[in-house]
């Protein structure tokens, strides 16, 4: 892959301005995507225990996270 | 209030949401408003009017690099750096393909908000005070209804990110803000 210096670059922090912007974009982009899985998971009628451990959390973490989702 | 927006500002407010959506940004803020207004040219029955890009120009500000400079703006704030991911071997695209498929369209970026995808995007505080704001303005010139131009006056005068867009124009344009917000004042009067 030509782009590996750049992905270590990034990853490693050769330049921490990038690299930390790509920590953000990266927790962003979990964060949102878990939103929408977990919304998805409730909808299906997932118990916020089944939650909860499919995403490695306490129950009450992920409830309190969620609720209003 | 909206009741008493002319064709232009309500053609303003729609098409704000539209380069909303464009840019994948969760709400519409006086940025969004600003690339929507100064592309803004005299609407069928306000041809007393100048538009706002015309008047633009008249000043010596550039409206397409206003418009640019507003979505750089808008992109640069994106918490969601495309690039950012790219460096990590994430694409982007990729990824919001995927969920608009699987969670439906605008479901990532609604995610933003927590919220589930919506047929209209909500306004920024910025934005809502902007549209007071030109009500006031509206009234300060003594017209009846709230114009695309009075709009411009309204983020001119919240001390907004798109007001500080469009002053920073000014200032690498060497424009004086206040021939600006005269030249708006005018152009109304002119009616």
């Amino acid at each position: 892959m030509d782009d590996t210096s750049t992905l270590v670059g990034a990853a490693a922090g050769a330049d921490p301005e990038q690299g930390l912007r790509a920590v953000r974009a990266l927790r962003e982009l979990a964060d949102r995507l878990e939103t929408l899985q977990v919304r998805r998971a409730r909808q299906l009628g997932w118990s916020w225990e089944h939650i909860a451990a499919a995403l490695g959390v306490s129950k009450q973490a992920a409830h309190k996270k969620h609720r209003k989702a | 209030m909206f009741e008493r927006f002319t064709q232009d500002a309500r053609s303003a407010v729609v098409d704000a949401q539209q380069v909303a959506r464009e840019l994948h940004s969760p709400r519409i803020d006086t940025r969004h408003l600003l690339v929507a207004l100064v592309a803004a040219r005299p609407g069928v029955h306000d041809t007393a009017h100048p538009g706002i890009y015309d008047t633009l120009r008249a000043v010596g500000l550039d409206p397409d690099d206003v418009a640019a400079r507003a979505r750089t703006a808008i992109v640069g704030d994106d918490p969601l750096d495309r690039a950012a991911l790219a460096s990590l071997g994430i694409d982007l695209d990729a990824v919001r393909a995927a969920t608009d498929a699987f969670f439906g369209p605008g479901s990532l970026d609604a995610a933003q908000n927590r919220g589930p995808a919506r047929a209209h995007l909500p306004f920024a505080p910025d934005a809502k005070k902007a549209l007071e704001l030109s009500l006031r303005e509206a009234m300060r010139l003594r017209e009846k209804s709230i114009g695309a131009r009075h709009l411009l006056l309204g983020i001119l005068r919240a001390d907004s990110p798109g007001g500080r867009v469009l002053d920073g124009a000014c200032v690498d344009a060497g424009v004086d803000l206040t021939a600006l917000r005269t030249a708006l004042d005018q152009a109304e009067r002119a009616a």
